[in-house]
């Protein structure tokens, strides 16, 4: 049961609320002005003085207005003990003894009034008092708690944020029960006032990204933040790379590991979408799979992933370089099948890579948009007009059906929706400059976008990390996934300040003893179990 | 949370190996098959030790002034106007190196590979993404480089091994011959492929260990010294000494003797191209830099993003000034020879007067 005393004290003028309940009402509605679902009440205040209740019937609960404020406000509560007829107490009687609301303020500048009953407050003006109470009855419906759409799991938990931003944070602090646990919510948008909240760890976050990240969103400047998207707009270091430099997830249980390993969550309210900064390069193809999984198939799956990644990158440009310029790479029988199949097809091959892959492209965008039952359909056509038709017309040669099947494919199997589109648009420009400039071109194209990786930084982490620069010890969590006790240090070159994550003296599982004592750790516990059971005998 | 000193030991290292490693891994086995014989490869030994000697002069003496780059100490000791010379000079030594690297570069491109592209476009692509990268600060230059390293030392020495499968060692005796003329002007040809190790007077100032910077240049020097060896063993030692003189890139005809898997790859000399793209890269981009940084120390500007920009005309103009494979190899090498001259001196004279000057400081307090 909290109180706020938020208002300043009140400075006597025309913006303060009058004795007058006509007044004060009339004042109010002016500034609120016309609505459909706007809500005054007027009702005698036990049973005696004049009073009115003014709210939104769209952003509150009505039943609990009923239950918990009408209904003792209009019992008569003369026999009660500390009951007063005193006025200028009623406010604070009414807080203290008769209203069951958990949240509450009084306000005696009316100007307070209409952005409090916009964020779902009920106001109460009484006739005779110059002050209102204000009371939280928020209550919007939400859609539950579902699977990520698109974060999907073999393993692991099975909750997606949802749009409200107390449901999202009520997910976090479920599975991060530490009072290290900080969340600082501000409202930006002069218009939507949306509400943003800053997660971070306390005690192993870097202060300065902790600061960094609230200067940026303080300076935001706008009228409206509609999704976690825009503010990823403002905050992100460079907007006009290709690649994401904030990290968006729907899943409470990855913003949980990412701030346990230092890193900074932002949350709107209205999105059900976090953002997680810094965010670099690695993260962008590890999925909560790799965790949740053995280390093995994790690690495996991952390297998998990364040749997926590489092949939706370079596989048509190469294609392109290796056809068009230095044929001579290829084994002889293999050149020989490729120039057969290409031999109806009128375009240079450069050309032809082009147009399956565009319309390849044009088919996933149609695809995510239309309804899963016309979905399907869709597949059919895309496969009979990438594939056989364009085949059997002399459009493409089969080769570079099976080259575009495995860009795209290969770019599905990347985790993170915008990094693998930043890919496969990167892909174009490869392919172009492949050619005209063969296997140079390829090169030249992809030193650029290394070197742009390069350069690039996510809230003064380079985005490259650990690779460049790095840690050899940050290693264990890029290419492949070392065993869990292994990782014992958070990652350095997020600076964080509290570094270990096992301590680091005793060894962190049961093949981690073994390993450690050279496999003696079985005939200890044998021995330990003939003692016992030998002293029971006795 | 940038701290300003960040490039680590190791990270130097790296820089001064991917910069020597460059365009002249393709033909560096003819000069020194034609400088001794079949003791070139005791031919390059003795250019890497004379490279190193030169490099020892100048990284002891930027260790001295670790908080400073050498432009600002070279004027405390000689004086503006004559500090200002010799950066000048230097200046037009690494313009000059960047152009006919350039053209060296171009010429390979268009004679081995695409014989159809023109060199112009070939050249400038290269000085386009040079020029891209010039304008970032130290410390990403240096990132640069430490990606790039292992992707050229790795499969160079892969495929380089690779060929030497049918190496005949009889190719390689004797392996020491009577030091002549033709063998110390072929050590020094030899060296003039290290020079570009003066890239480490920008590193200094920005080492977290600026002591090391010997070390550093040390490793890098070997590192890039025993890649060059072993690929002009591989090379003497496949075709032999009198067969190496007559290839134009030696190397680039043993990559394509190699051949991996019976017909999995059937030719790794394009692959091999591919590679060595990346290496001309590093080396270009390095002294493209140190000219952007001499420029900008002649201009007093702020930073080296725009003399990156005015530097891009000059550097091609440059390149494109030879006639022909032959000018520029010979162009090359009087450029080399200059630049030994004025390095070292420039390196001698700053030394001297620093001996000097601590001398008569000693002899002042003393």
């Amino acid at each position: 049961m909290q109180k706020q005393q938020s208002c300043p004290p009140s400075a006597p003028g025309t913006d303060s609320l009058s004795h007058s309940l006509t007044g004060n009402l009339k004042s109010l509605l002016n500034l609120l002005g016309q609505s459909g679902d706007l809500v005054v009440r007027d009702f005698l205040l036990f049973g005696k003085y004049q009073a009115s209740m003014v709210f939104f019937s769209s952003m509150v609960s009505q039943e609990q207005i009923q239950e918990h404020i009408l209904k003792p406000l209009m019992a008569r509560p003369s026999g009660h003990p500390g009951f007063t007829d005193n006025l200028a107490d009623m406010v604070h009687y009414i807080w203290n003894t008769a209203v069951q609301v958990t949240q509450g303020t009084t306000e005696q500048l009316i100007s307070f009034l209409p952005p409090a009953i916009v964020k779902g407050e009920l106001v109460l003006l009484i006739e005779g008092v110059n002050e209102a109470l204000l009371l939280d009855m928020r209550q919007i419906d939400m859609r539950g708690v579902e699977q990520p759409q698109t974060e999907q799991v073999i393993r692991g938990p099975r909750e997606g944020y949802v749009e409200k931003l107390e449901n999202n944070l009520a997910l976090l602090r479920y599975r991060l029960q530490s009072t290290d646990f900080r969340i600082e919510i501000s409202p930006l948008g002069t218009r939507t006032q949306s509400r943003v909240a800053l997660c971070y760890l306390d005690s192993v976050a870097d202060p300065q990204l902790v600061a960094e990240a609230m200067h940026r969103i303080s300076i935001i400047d706008t009228d409206s933040i509609i999704d976690a998207g825009y503010i990823e707009q403002f905050i992100e270091d460079q907007p006009l790379s290709p690649f994401p430099q904030v990290q968006s997830t729907e899943r409470p249980d990855k913003t949980v590991a990412a701030l346990l390993e230092g890193r900074v969550a932002i949350l709107v309210d209205g999105s059900p979408f976090a953002l997680v900064v810094p965010a670099l390069f690695n993260q962008f193809f590890q999925t909560v799979d790799d965790y949740t999984e053995r280390f093995i198939m994790g690690s495996l799956i991952r390297l998998i992933r990364l040749v997926a990644l590489s092949f939706s990158l370079f596989f048509p440009a190469i294609y392109v370089s290796v056809i068009s310029f230095n044929p001579e790479l290829m084994p002889t029988d293999f050149a020989v099948a490729i120039s057969g199949g290409r031999a109806g097809v009128p375009f240079p091959a450069v050309i032809e890579v082009l147009i399956m892959e565009v319309s390849m492209e044009v088919l996933r965008e149609a695809t995510i948009r239309l309804p899963q039952m016309i979905g399907g359909a869709l597949s059919i056509v895309g496969v009979l007009v990438i594939g056989q038709a364009a085949v059997a017309a002399g459009l493409a040669s089969p080769i570079t059906v099976v080259i575009v099947a495995l860009t795209t494919i290969g770019s599905f199997a990347t985790p993170a929706y915008n990094a693998a589109i930043a890919l496969r648009m990167l892909r174009f420009p490869l392919i172009i400059l492949a050619g005209m400039f063969g296997m140079y071109g390829g090169m030249i194209g992809t030193i650029l976008i290394i070197n742009h990786l390069l350069f690039l930084e996510s809230f003064g982490v380079p985005y490259m990390s650990p690779f460049i620069p790095g840690k050899w010890r940050d290693w264990k969590d890029t290419l492949v996934r070392v065993p869990l006790w292994w990782m014992r240090r958070r990652p350095s070159f997020l600076h964080i300040q509290d570094s270990s994550r096992l301590p680091a003296s005793t060894p962190g599982a049961y093949a981690d003893q073994i390993l450690q004592q050279g496999g003696e750790a079985d005939e200890h516990s044998k021995a330990d179990h003939n003692a016992a059971s030998g002293s029971r005998d006795q | 949370m940038n701290t300003p000193r960040q490039i680590t030991t190791l990270r130097a290292a790296a820089v001064i190996s991917s910069t020597i490693i460059g365009v002249g891994i393709l033909s560096f086995p003819r000069y020194m098959a034609i400088a001794g014989g079949s003791s070139a490869p005791f031919v390059a030994f003795c250019g890497i030790v004379i490279s190193f000697i030169t490099f020892w002069l100048l990284a002891s003496l930027c260790r001295r002034f670790p908080r400073e780059p050498l432009f600002v100490f070279s004027r405390r000791l000689l004086g503006g106007p004559l500090a200002f010379v010799f950066t000048l000079l230097i200046f037009l030594i690494f313009t000059l190196l960047t152009g006919l690297t350039l053209r060296q570069f171009g010429d390979v491109a268009t004679t081995v590979l695409y014989k159809k592209t023109p060199i112009e476009a070939t050249i400038f692509l290269m000085l386009l993404i040079c020029q891209l990268s010039a304008r970032r600060s130290i410390i990403k230059f240096s990132y640069i480089h430490f990606f790039y390293l292992p992707l050229i030392i790795g499969p160079t020495v892969l495929i380089t091994l690779i060929s030497m499968r049918n190496i005949d060692l009889l190719n390689l005796q004797p392996v020491l011959t009577m030091p002549s003329v033709s063998f110390w002007r072929g050590a020094r040809e030899a060296s003039y492929l290290f020079q570009s190790s003066f890239v480490i007077i920008l590193l200094v100032p920005y080492m977290q260990k600026p002591k090391q910077a010997v070390r550093a240049g040390a490793l890098g020097i070997a590192v890039a010294g025993l890649l060059y060896l072993l690929i002009v063993i591989a090379s003497v030692g496949l075709f032999g000494s009198e067969e190496t003189k007559l290839l134009i890139y030696p190397t680039l005809e043993s990559a394509r003797s190699a051949a991996v898997g019976e017909g999995f790859l059937e030719r790794l000399d394009a692959l091999f191209i591919v590679l060595w793209v990346i290496s001309v890269y590093t080396t270009v981009y390095t002294t493209y830099y140190l000219a952007a940084v001499l420029l900008q120390n002649l201009c007093n500007f702020q930073d080296q993003r725009s003399t990156s920009t005015v530097l891009l005309p000059l550097v091609f103009i440059t390149a494109m000034l030879p006639s022909n494979v032959f000018e520029t190899y010979t162009w090359s090498l009087t450029l080399g020879n200059v630049s030994l001259v004025v390095l070292t001196g420039y390196v001698a004279l700053l030394w001297a007067l620093f001996l000097f000057r601590r001398f008569r400081k000693k002899g002042a307090s003393g």
